[in-house]
C-alpha cells in the first residue's frame, strides 16, 4: 500500500467541516494521522487550533468520529499516561493512543508532563503540530517562536525587533528522554510523514512515541494559504526545520539536503519576518548552523 | 439534537459539522486533459476534499472544500485552476 492509498482508502475520522483556517497545517496534520491510525483510536487534544477549531465537539456534539478528551493546556501527556494505563491493564494494546497538541501546549505549558510521561515510557504517541506560537489566542510568542519573528507579545518596534530569543529545540530535547521513537515531519514531505506516523503508532506499543511536525499557519505567518506546502517544503530544504528520527536511540536524518536553498528564500514570503535585517537574518542562520552541526555529529 | 446512544459520543452520531464550502470565494477545477492522475492533490489537501475513485481517477468535491488553492498550486501538471465562486 503506497502513502496515497492510505490517504485515498482509509476512513477519514475528523467532521468533514471544521473552523480551522484556510490552507491550515494543523488540519491536514490532523487528518493524516487519523487515517493512518485508524477507527480504533483514542485522542486527547488540549486547547489550542485544533480544539478551537472544534474536533473535540461542540454542545454535545463530537467532532471526530473516534473518542476524544479535551484535556488542559498543561496537562495531555499526563491524562493520557492515565487513559492508556487501564488499557494496557485491560489487555486492550490494540487501541491506538494518541495525543495531537500546539506547540504552546506541548514545549511551553504541557512540557513538565511531556517530559514526565516520556521518562516513564508511557505507551502513546505524541504529535506537536507546531505552528512557532499561540496562534488560536492571536499569536502569542511561544517557546518554539524563532529569533526574529514578529508575535503579538513580540511586536516589532524601537525596542525589539521581534522576538529577541532564539527557539527552544524541542525535538532534540524529546530525543533526550530515551523515547521509543522521536522524529521531526513536515507535510510537504508526505510520504516520509505517513510513514513516520507508521512508525510511531508502531513505537507506542512498546514505550512512548513522540512526532514534532511543522504547521504552517498562514493567518498568524501572514503568508498566501495556497503556498502552505510550499513553505513546508522550503523550510526543510533551508535547513530551518530539518527531518530526522531517532529510532531506538539510533539517530537518522530522513531527507537529506543536498543542495540547501538560502534562508532569505524560506522567510520571503512570510510577513511575520518581513522587518528583518541582514544582520538578523545572519543571527537566524547561526542557530540553524549549530542545530545542522549537533544533528551531524548525533547521526555520527 | 439526535439520538445519542453513548456518554462519550462515538460514531457517526451527532456530529458537529460546519458550512465550510460557503467559505469559498474561488472554486478549484480539474482540467482533466492535463491531469495525469498522480494524486499529490489529494495528498495536500488539509480538508480532504479530494476523493479518489476506483484505482486511479481523483476528483474534487466541493462539499466542504474551503478553497484553499494549495491542490492548484501544489499540482505538478498546473491542472487545476480556481475560478472565482459566483461568476465574473
Ligand atoms: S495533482 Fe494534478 S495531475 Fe495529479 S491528480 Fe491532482 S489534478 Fe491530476
Ligand atoms: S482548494 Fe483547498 S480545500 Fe479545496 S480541494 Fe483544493 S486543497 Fe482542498
Amino acid at each position: 500500500m503506497s502513502y496515497i492509498d492510505t490517504i485515498a482508502d482509509n476512513k477519514d475520522l475528523v467532521t468533514p467541516g471544521m473552523s480551522a483556517c484556510h490552507g491550515c497545517g494543523g488540519e491536514l496534520i490532523l487528518r493524516r494521522l487519523l487515517k493512518v491510525a485508524g477507527p480504533n483510536t483514542v485522542i486527547c487534544i488540549p486547547p489550542g487550533c485544533m480544539a478551537g477549531a472544534g474536533v473535540v465537539g461542540w454542545s454535545f456534539d463530537n467532532g471526530l468520529k473516534v473518542p476524544v478528551h479535551i484535556t488542559l493546556l498543561d496537562n495531555t501527556a499526563a491524562f493520557l499516561s492515565g487513559v492508556t494505563n487501564i488499557y494496557q491493564r485491560q489487555g486492550r494494546t490494540d487501541v491506538n493512543m494518541v495525543a495531537m497538541a500546539g506547540d504552546g501546549a506541548t514545549a511551553d505549558c504541557g512540557f513538565q508532563s511531556l517530559s514526565g510521561a516520556a521518562e516513564r515510557g508511557e505507551k502513546m504517541l505524541y504529535v506537536c503540530y507546531d505552528n512557532e506560537g499561540y496562534m488560536n489566542t492571536g499569536f502569542q510568542r511561544s517557546s518554539t517562536t524563532n529569533r526574529g519573528s514578529r508575535t503579538s507579545t513580540t511586536p516589532v518596534g524601537s525596542v525589539i525587533p521581534g522576538k529577541p530569543q532564539h527557539s527552544k529545540n524541542l525535538p532534540y530535547i524529546m530525543a533526550m528522554h530515551n523515547a521509543e521513537y522521536v522524529a521531526t515531519a513536515s507535510p510537504a514531505y508526505m510520504k516520509d510523514m505517513i510513514e513516520k506516523i507508521e512508525k510511531g503508532l508502531a513505537a507506542s506499543k512498546n514505550g512512548f512515541a513522540y512526532l514534532h511536525i511543522f504547521s504552517p499557519c498562514p493567518t498568524g505567518w501572514l503568508h498566501g494559504p495556497e503556498v502552505s506546502i510550499d513553505v513546508s517544503r522550503k523550510a526543510v530544504q533551508s535547513d530551518y526545520f530539518q527531518l530526522f528520527e531517532v529510532d531506538k536511540g539510533v539517530w537518522r536524518q530522513t531527507v537529506a539536503n543536498k543542495k540547501p536553498i538560502t534562508l532569505k528564500e524560506f522567510v520571503g514570503p512570510l510577513k511575520k519576518y518581513g522587518h528583518c535585517s541582514d544582520a538578523d537574518i545572519a543571527a537566524l542562520q547561526e542557530n540553524i548552523d549549530a542545530r545542522k552541526s549537533f544533528l551531524q555529529k548525533m547521526i555520527g | 439534537m439526535s439520538k445519542r446512544e453513548f456518554i462519550t459520543p462515538i460514531g457517526e452520531e451527532g456530529i458537529y459539522i460546519l458550512d465550510t464550502a460557503s467559505w469559498r470565494a474561488a472554486r478549484p477545477v480539474m482540467n482533466k486533459d492535463k491531469c495525469i492522475e498522480c494524486g499529490i492533490c489529494l495528498t495536500m489537501c488539509p480538508v480532504n476534499a479530494i476523493l479518489r475513485e476506483g484505482p486511479k481517477k481523483y476528483f474534487i468535491s466541493y462539499d466542504y472544500c474551503k478553497g484553499c488553492g494549495i491542490c492548484a498550486y501544489e499540482c505538478p501538471k498546473k491542472a487545476i485552476d480556481m475560478v472565482k465562486e459566483g461568476g465574473e
